[in-house]
């Protein structure tokens, strides 16, 4: 019979290996598809940290699980116990220990990039969004609407959305943005596209059998770009 | 026998005096509505007919059945039959107490169990059109039959994780675990059953009347415009909330006033502590939904403008009430399913639980902080903005408590000499399962990930994860193991294993792809999709196939072992807990003499010593009163 320390360290060792070897391999991903803004980077950047911690705690419960279930396998025709032992002091308490640690650290660092994502209110572009049965139409500073969306790159774009009926939900993926629309409030957002392109966006919200199709596209342009394609959109007075 | 006194079937109490009562209460309520629209011109919808006509079908089903005729008697001042009552308790080997109002714990226990696996492969059904859906770009079925079998699927589903492992597992076994002869309130508890046939065949039939889009969720502005059958389903549910609340009270009662002489609280199997967190968290939080649910419903029939932003009201209001019950409603699932798998563990393992005493603190704490972690499902709704720090951080925290299954699963193990029958292979796959689901939800529990990712297939591969890894991996887990003490039969271990592999294996190639889809941004409640993402699809449809064909599995041998199987020993995994110290079946009153309970139920490698004395004769030393 090996004793106890001798499989712990067995198992510790293995456990050990695989959490290194996939850290490590984890580390260097990139997760979204699409990355154009700097609110995109900070959500790809939490997922990758998020999974590079995980993986010591996966491999924990996979290593104790399989080795468990290959080394104190019950042998055919043993029909004993194990040794009775009802729990562990310095086990149970280095467990809640670490798991305190571990899920207070994974928060601060969210709420960093929340803050990164949403906590500067200040904005170089303002657009009014306004979803309905289903689609979406945008209205630009100089009153001009469309229902595709264009920003300007390197600039800080506020989005103030609304709904005309039911509950929507702004998506634009490559940008790291979704936001509900709600009735009856104007809710916010903001983004700082750093890649110009065209890009595809949807709602992420189900409002009725009409969802599925409630796609848009949205382009990241150039100052100059994008004042030619405004001037060429015509104009309404401005929603509010 | 009193029972006979009415010659006619139609005048006993019972399943075809509830059907014509069911009928005759549909056709009262909708008729006297019908009635007053006709002379005084109410200007009644067909959602008033259906309202009403539902709440006459339900009483009058109820009142088929027989579940008021012990306290209308009562109540009216005469004694309640002593023979009758008696009857009513059911005889052992009849088959036909389980289609009656009967008030023996294990009868209902079987009720719920059988009902959870009917409507399980209904569900399955949903999920199945949803599959054929998407297994392919472009639309099959169409937008709105996707939708109605998603929200069916979804309602249904929900149903079933909330009362399977309680309503099933839990009424057949709390009582003679905690060494008591029936529930504390057993016709409340035959009621709680019977509550539920009216609005599960509701949901079932909600396609006929036009089905629903909004999913379980039910989202105001969306379900108020929605058709007939989305008041069907919220109706429905509303309904099967007063059922869960009901049967809670009975639990909780039956847990704190019925237990044997020295089993003392910490004496307790974890299952039944498992169940009493389940039950606290369903008597708190269900009347929340239950008055939410209602407000649409008055927002819809009766004018009210609680969710009409256009008249005042707040639409975010409902997704906060919701959730509010909804996430501990998750914990309502997830627990019994935690409980059942940490049950088992020792008695495969041939070791005592690790940790008890903390496993049972952090079923108390998952229970306490379920209430305050409801608004992660809300990050991108447009709530106030600094309430996402707090809940973030309740959210993050919540995974400690959580996090001691594993301890104590694994604690367990470690040094075992683990014996991989059936329900042992389920608490592996358990293990399995609610890792991923538990990992995957960090990831929407922290506001930057959860931007890209709610409302996604990454979330509907998480909660399958989590709800399937617990509720149904605990449901098959705990099905095969207590399956001899329910029905005194054995099932074919070889055709248990090869269920066991045959669904694990699918489920975790339906839902691991899911993740990849919703990190590539397919959505959730969605018909179609762009075409570089079919050939993952099409992968997870034929999965999914194979996920029903091995519960088609499951059914075949459980009944083939139920009707003849080789009669089970009375202690065939040989366990510690009182059940396993009756008869398999049980007894009608579970014990003739009730047993004093010396130690805990987890005595397994200490030398042998009869800490529980059997069920008939009391062990030497113990004298039972």
């Amino acid at each position: 019979m090996m004793s106890q320390r001798r499989h712990l360290l067995i198992a510790g060792l293995i456990w050990a290996v695989l959490s290194i070897v996939s850290m490590v391999l984890m580390a260097g991903i990139q997760v979204l598809p699409e990355i154009a803004s700097k609110e995109a980077v900070v959500e790809d950047r939490t997922f990758v940290l998020l999974t590079v911690v995980s993986m010591p705690v996966l491999w924990f419960v996979v290593v104790g699980m399989a080795y468990s279930a290959i080394r104190f396998r019950s042998r055919p025709g043993d029909d004993g116990d194990g040794p009775p032992m009802h729990g562990h002091v310095g086990v149970q308490t280095a467990w809640l220990l670490v798991t305190l640690v571990m899920v207070l650290g994974l928060f601060a660092y969210g709420a960093v990039g929340l803050v990164e994502i949403r906590g500067t209110q200040q904005a170089d572009y303002e657009v009014h969004v306004k979803g309905q049965q289903w689609e979406w139409h945008f209205t630009y500073p100089n009153g001009a609407t469309s229902t595709e969306l264009h920003v300007p790159v390197d600039q800080r774009v506020h989005l103030l959305i609304e709904s005309e009926d039911v509950i929507h939900s702004l998506w634009l993926p490559a940008l790291g943005v979704k936001q509900d629309a709600v009735p009856g409030r104007v809710t916010e957002a903001y983004t700082t596209p750093t890649v110009t392109g065209t890009y595809g966006g949807r709602c992420a919200e189900l409002c009725g059998f009409g969802h599925t199709d409630m796609t848009l596209t949205f382009v990241v342009s150039d100052q100059p770009d994008l004042q030619a394609w405004l001037d060429h959109l015509p104009k309404e007075p401005p929603s509010q | 026998m009193s029972l006979d006194r009415r010659s006619s079937p139609l005048l006993r109490p019972g399943l075809l005096r509830a059907v014509v009562g069911a009928a005759l209460g549909a056709a009262i309520g909708a008729g006297v509505l019908m009635l007053a629209n006709a002379t005084i011109k109410l200007n009644a919808q067909p959602g008033h007919l259906l309202g009403l006509g539902y709440i006459g079908a339900f009483f009058g089903f109820l009142l088929g059945i027989g579940a008021f005729r012990f306290w209308l008697t009562w109540a009216s001042g005469r004694q309640v039959d002593e023979a009758e009552e008696h009857a009513a308790h059911g005889t052992a080997g009849d088959w036909t107490r389980y289609l009656r109002f009967t008030t023996d714990h294990k009868v209902i226990g079987v009720q719920y169990l059988v009902t959870a696996f009917v409507m399980f492969m209904a569900a399955g059904i949903g999920a199945m059109f949803m599959r054929l859906e998407l297994a392919q770009p472009g639309l099959l079925i169409g937008k709105e039959a996707y939708n109605t079998a998603m929200s069916t699927h979804g309602a249904m589903m929900i149903t079933v994780a909330l009362i399977s492992i309680i309503g099933g597992l839990g009424n057949y076994l709390v009582p003679i675990m905690v060494g008591a002869r029936d529930m504390a309130f057993p016709k409340a508890n035959a009621l709680s059953y019977w509550m539920l046939p009216i609005p599960v065949l509701m949901v079932a039939i909600n396609p006929l009347l036009g089905g629903f889009d909004t999913g379980w969720t039910a989202y105001p502005p969306l379900s108020q415009q929605a058709n007939l059958g989305q008041q069907a389903y919220l109706m429905a549910f509303v309904t099967v909330g007063f059922s869960s609340i009901l049967s809670s009270i009975n639990f909780l009662t039956t847990v704190f006033r019925m237990r044997a002489p020295g089993m003392t609280l910490m004496r307790m199997p974890i299952f039944v502590w498992a169940l009493t967190v389940t039950a606290t968290l369903g008597l708190i939080a269900t009347s929340v939904v239950a008055g939410a649910f209602t407000m649409v419903l008055f927002d819809r029939l009766i004018g009210t403008s609680f969710f009409r932003a256009t008249r005042g009201g707040d639409v975010i209001l409902f997704q906060h009430l919701f959730w509010f019950y909804s996430h501990p409603a998750v914990y309502i699932m997830a627990v019994p399913g935690l409980g059942a798998v940490l049950e088992i563990v020792p008695v495969f393992a041939r070791k005592p639980l690790f940790a008890y005493p903390i496993a049972v603190l952090a079923f108390i704490m998952i229970g306490v902080m379920s209430f305050m972690v409801w608004a992660h499902h809300m990050f991108v709704s447009g709530m106030a903005e600094y309430f996402h720090i707090p809940i973030m951080l309740t959210t993050e925290l919540i995974s400690v408590p959580t996090g001691v299954v594993f301890l104590a699963a694994i604690g367990t193990i470690w040094m075992g000499r683990i014996r991989f029958r059936v329900p042992m292979l389920w608490v592996f796959g358990f293990l399995w399962a609610f890792l991923v689901g538990g990992i995957t939800g960090v990831y929407l529990a922290d506001v930057p990930t959860d931007i890209a990712l709610s409302d996604t297939f990454f979330v509907v591969a998480h909660f399958h994860y989590t709800i399937i890894g617990s509720t149904i991996f605990g449901l098959f887990a705990g099905t095969y193991y207590w399956f001899p003490k329910i029905t005194g039969r054995m099932y074919d271990e070889r055709l248990g294993r090869i269920q066991f592999w045959w669904f694990a294996i699918a489920f975790n190639l339906t839902f691991l792809p899911m993740f990849w889809l919703g990190i590539e941004g397919m959505r959730r409640r969605v018909a179609d999709y762009p075409a570089e993402l079919g050939g993952v699809n099409l992968f997870v449809s034929v999965m999914a196939v194979n996920i029903a064909l091995s519960v088609g599995l499951f059914v075949y041998l459980m009944v083939r072992a139920w009707m003849r199987g080789p009669r089970a020993e009375a202690n065939p995994w040989e366990a510690q807990t009182l059940e396993w110290q009756c008869t398999s079946p049980p007894p009608v009153e579970n014990f003739e003499h009730i047993p004093v309970v010396t130690g805990t139920p987890y005595q397994y490698g200490s030398p042998p010593m009869a800490a529980i004395p059997p069920s008939t004769a009391p062990a030497p030393g113990h004298p039972a009163p």
